[in-house]
């Protein structure tokens, strides 16, 4: 058989598969709407700001002009949000205790006063915060140091021989919705992959639909790269429309080129729809193929860098997710889209999709059944 | 004057070291709408299938147009439609676009319009399958089982589970089946439908053929041996009395 009489069957079938699709409103709301949906809920809880701010109370004790003049300077100050509904120090606790605010600032009775002898205003504000909330209590004790650095380089001059000045190397700040982007992308793919093929197939199966195509002269191989195109292609349209969502509502810093995107996303299409495969064409019903298709998406998603980054989790742990079909594919997602990697960075990523990719296939080949 | 098309020489399959069909040997000729009788788990079905290259033969030789159907499973498939017993095919998929998949499963490429119109269903063209009454539902279906011009088309118990209008739309298509030149295999445990569809029948039991000729031999060989119905026959029955009050053509 020449190649073109072997391909005719691939061809035909990623055509109508893909025209069917877009009949089929389950699908769509599946392919479409759900990850959008669940971009916005994600992308609204991660929106926006490059800056850390922070949740304060201030309790401002002093009656002195000074002491008037710094709490309104905090109020503006971007570094800080201030609860205006705390007035006292036990419900500045209490709001701490319940993670509402993340400290609270007094500035006690004397503060900004002017001593006598003194021909400058002095005090001492303090920073109170919660044990639980250590990192936020030290980080905004070194802010409030800055400040105070500068007001007293201003009343009282003194030589500063040695200074340190931070500067962030990245042009353009990256929000912390660019990074949760990629862990959307990579979930909509996993969900494409797998719950898609996993339910369908043992459908198909119980319907004869299956048995009926193997009456044909068509193939197995036939049949699974015709179903890997059309999800690819359904794939690519899905995230584009995650991605015009992203760049247009959500300022998403695309740093990356889009043809090393484009390939990834095949890639990780074919990896994850091969397990979806390889469950749903062994499984003969769907009782079968549901534990399996949990079995092998939970830990994915919780440990594949879905939700938050593999790098803050434990090193032994890293060692593993490393290898979980998944995180490659986020990995490498993520390292296009912030930091313009080009294929051959992602060498060692790109490694472990091509091995699993091998090794998925050969297993659903040897497993599918027709009926 | 006729030629046989598909020929059993001692077909022999077992389950679990367990004879299911024993030896069996029978040709069916080119043209003719052969049947095969016989109770539940006779061999019928597993006979078929191992004809259908779906199951491997454990002895014994089966040819389909001068093919061996062990060694060549692919050309076999290419030469036989089969009607499943459970017509069913994915659903938002257009008739046509239905036809051209099965044509491109076969490597080929047929004008789905003008095949629709030779099976009187161009008015369908573009309904899903589901959208389809029950009558256009089985035209359908064998019409997909023949999109690639086989030789032989076999159907496993087609009527089992029909209503009496169904079945008789059935045996009309059948028929019209063979009238386009292709050889009919099949199996089925209703004796009337033999009797009124099949130019021969082989009797099936325990995987042995017990019996194979037209149905109105069979029938003489029988009175020879001097049976007599205990029972006056009746010119028509109580079916005949249904379809003539609810009337002959399925309804749509």
């Amino acid at each position: 058989m020449n190649i073109r009489k072997s391909l005719l069957p691939v061809t035909t079938y990623v055509r109508i598969d893909v025209k069917r699709l877009f009949r089929d409103k389950v699908a769509i709301f599946f392919v479409f709407l759900f990850p959008l949906i669940f971009l916005f809920v994600f992308g609204s809880i991660f929106r926006g700001d490059n800056d850390v701010s922070f949740r304060v109370a201030l309790l401002n004790e002093s009656n002195s002009a000074f002491s008037k003049e710094f709490s309104d300077e905090i109020k503006k100050n971007d570094i800080f949000k201030v609860d205006n509904e705390v007035t006292n120090i036990d419900l500045a606790k209490e709001k701490m205790n319940r993670g509402q605010i993340d400290a609270t600032i007094v500035l006690p009775k004397s503060f900004g006063e002017t001593k006598q002898g003194q021909n400058y205003p002095s005090g001492e504000a303090k920073v109170i915060y919660d044990q639980n909330n250590q990192s936020a209590g030290t980080t905004l004790n070194s802010i409030m140091e800055g400040i105070f650095k500068d007001i007293n380089q201003k009343l009282v001059s003194t030589p500063t021989p040695f200074t340190v000045k931070s500067e962030s190397t990245a042009t353009k700040g990256l929000s912390q919705f660019d990074y949760t982007f990629t862990g959307i992308l990579g979930f909509t793919l996993l969900s494409l992959g797998i719950f898609g093929p996993t339910s369908v197939f043992p459908r198909l199966k119980q319907r004869g639909v299956l048995r009926r195509y193997h009456l044909t002269t068509l193939k197995v191989w036939q049949y699974f790269v015709g179903n890997v195109l059309s999800n690819a292609f359904v794939g690519l349209l899905s995230v584009a429309t995650m991605f015009i969502a992203a760049l247009t509502i959500f300022d998403l810093n695309m740093r990356g080129n889009y043809l090393n995107l484009i390939a990834i996303v095949i890639l990780g299409v074919i990896l994850l729809f091969g397990i979806g495969l390889a469950i749903g064409g062994w499984a003969r019903t769907e009782n079968q193929a549901a534990p399996l298709a949990q079995i092998a998406t939970l830990p994915m998603m919780f440990l594949s860098g879905v939700f938050f980054p593999t790098f803050l989790m434990p090193e032994l742990l890293q060692n593993i997710t490393k290898f979980i079909p998944l995180t490659p594919i986020i990995d490498s997602l993520r390292m296009i889209v912030t930091e313009n990697a080009s294929l051959l960075d992602l060498g060692p990523q790109l490694a472990v999709i091509f091995g699993w990719i091998v090794v998925i296939y050969l297993v659903a080949f040897k497993v599918f059944r027709w009926e | 004057m006729a030629k046989p098309i598909v020929e059993l020489n001692k077909l022999v399959k077992e389950y679990n070291n367990k004879q299911v069909v024993k030896g069996i040997s029978f040709s069916v000729n080119e043209g003719e709408i052969f049947g095969i009788l016989g109770p539940n788990g006779a061999g019928k079905t597993t006979t078929l299938e191992m004809l259908e290259a779906l199951r491997p033969i454990d002895g014994g030789t089966a040819t389909l147009a001068g093919i061996d159907v062990a060694s060549n499973p692919e050309k076999i498939k290419s030469l036989i439609g089969v009607q499943p017993q459970t017509p069913s095919f994915e659903e938002k998929t257009k008739l046509t676009e239905l036809i051209e998949m099965f044509s491109a499963f076969y490597g080929e490429k047929v004008d789905p319009h003008q095949f629709l119109k030779e099976v009187h269903l161009d008015e369908k063209a573009d309904s899903y399958p589901e959208q389809l009454s029950g009558g256009q539902r089985q035209r359908f279906s064998i019409a997909a089982a023949l999109v690639h011009g086989p030789k032989v088309f076999f159907l496993d118990e087609p009527t089992t589970g029909l209503d009496p209008q169904a079945r008789r739309n059935l045996w009309d298509l059948i028929r019209e089946v063979r009238d386009r030149g292709v050889t009919v295999i099949m199996t089925t445990h209703y004796m009337d439908e033999a009797e009124l569809l099949c130019d021969r029948v082989a009797i099936m039991d325990e995987g042995q053929i017990i019996a194979l000729d037209t149905p109105k031999n069979l029938i003489k060989a029988l009175l020879k041996r001097g049976f007599k119905k205990s029972q006056h026959v009746e010119q028509a029955n109580l079916e005949d009395v249904f379809i003539d009050l609810t009337g002959k053509a399925l309804r749509d």
